[in-house]
């Protein structure tokens, strides 16, 4: 179980503004929606493809097909999840056809290279992860990165990855025992 | 509370998302999670995510708002334009499908000679002979086999083209 909030703490606040007023995505409101959430959609984009590439790429189409579903969203929750759902589908399409450029390096590899200005602990860390959840399948990258990065609650994860939440939580179990076997499973004192 | 969840797994979480964990998450909840394995499981999960979350987006390089809303307006233009400019939709498809149905139809049934014509084909079907139809297919595919089967095949590539031509926008 998992906490029932948004994304993170901002959005909820957001959430209550958008109840109390009509929202429209007019390009200001597009403005303050992409700041809030493109950097951390492309960290979910680069871990999910494996590839940094892929994730620019993604990233743009995705807020692309966002706006032109001109969808009404009830808040900024909803619009985080329909933009997250948006960009889990794209990732499962690039992947299964194959359209992106097939990465010279192997997936997960790119990823450990984005890291210029880190020190080099830092850059080690992220390296073991990005080992770590290459051993799990994209699925299981996405659900996990989304409830232990992203914060995400089980309705929002279900919704992002078109699964039902009765099938998820197992899933979401079974692929956080392989996460944390892979990452060697040692309790954690501190945090990166 | 099923097997594999722990009542105190969303405390721990939000400890860990709000960089709270450890030095600043209540004792109670490190000497639990020292002693719980789910939690201890999630918390090597999360900080590790949660590191890699801090990272990643540390250095993403994005691009900015304004250049992406521009550039989805230009191609939504760009777009529609495209959309609006396409000689045949699946629709148009049918309607002139139904169009020369109708007309077929209307003719059918008011023009005399055609109708004079049909009954002629009908009392000759009684006589119908299958197997010089048969010698007379064989004789064609000897003769013309190559071009009858590129002419199925046309038959049925080009709808399944435009078929998946339309489905693909």
């Amino acid at each position: 179980m998992f906490r029932d909030t948004t994304f993170n703490d901002l959005s909820r606040t957001d959430a209550m503004a958008d109840a109390a007023t009509e929202f429209v995505m007019d390009e200001d409101a597009f403005r303050g929606f992409y700041d809030r959430t493109a950097r951390g959609l492309w960290a979910y984009l680069a871990r999910v493809t494996g590839n940094r590439e892929q994730a620019d790429d993604l990233l743009q189409e995705t807020f692309y097909r966002f706006l032109r579903a001109d969808a009404s969203h009830e808040s900024e929750t909803h619009r985080r999840n329909s933009l997250y759902r948006i960009a889990t589908n794209l990732a499962h399409d690039a992947r299964r056809r194959k359209l992106i450029r097939a990465p010279l390096i192997s997936e997960g590899e790119d990823i450990e290279n984005v890291s210029t200005h880190d020190q080099a602990g830092a850059t080690e860390r992220s390296a073991d992860v990005t080992r770590a959840l290459q051993g799990l399948k994209p699925r299981e990258r996405a659900m996990l990165w989304l409830a232990y990065a992203e914060g995400a609650s089980h309705d929002e994860i279900a919704g992002a990855l078109g699964m039902r939440v009765s099938s998820l939580k197992p899933m979401l179990f079974r692929a956080r025992q392989k996460l944390a076997a892979l990452l060697g499973r040692k309790p954690e004192g501190s945090k990166a | 509370m099923n097997p594999g969840e722990c009542q105190f797994e969303p405390d721990v979480l939000t400890a860990v998302l709000h960089s709270r964990w450890p030095a600043q998450a209540d004792a109670e909840l490190r000497a639990h999670v020292a002693s719980c394995p789910i939690c201890s499981e999630a918390v090597t999960v999360a900080v590790a995510l949660d590191g890699s979350l801090d990272e990643l987006r540390a250095s993403a390089e994005v691009p900015d708002a304004s250049r992406v809303w521009w550039q989805s307006q230009l191609r939504a233009r760009r777009e529609a334009v495209r959309a609006a400019g396409r000689p045949i939709t699946a629709v148009q498809v049918v309607a002139f499908a139904c169009a020369v149905g109708l007309l077929g139809a209307c003719f059918g049934a008011t023009s005399t000679w055609f109708q004079a014509l049909l009954k002629h084909f009908a009392s000759n079907a009684s006589g119908f002979d299958a197997a010089a139809l048969a010698t007379a297919v064989t004789a064609l595919f000897a003769e013309h086999g190559a071009l009858v089967l590129g002419l199925i095949a046309l038959v049925f590539v080009v709808p399944t083209a435009v078929y998946v031509a339309l489905a693909r926008d």
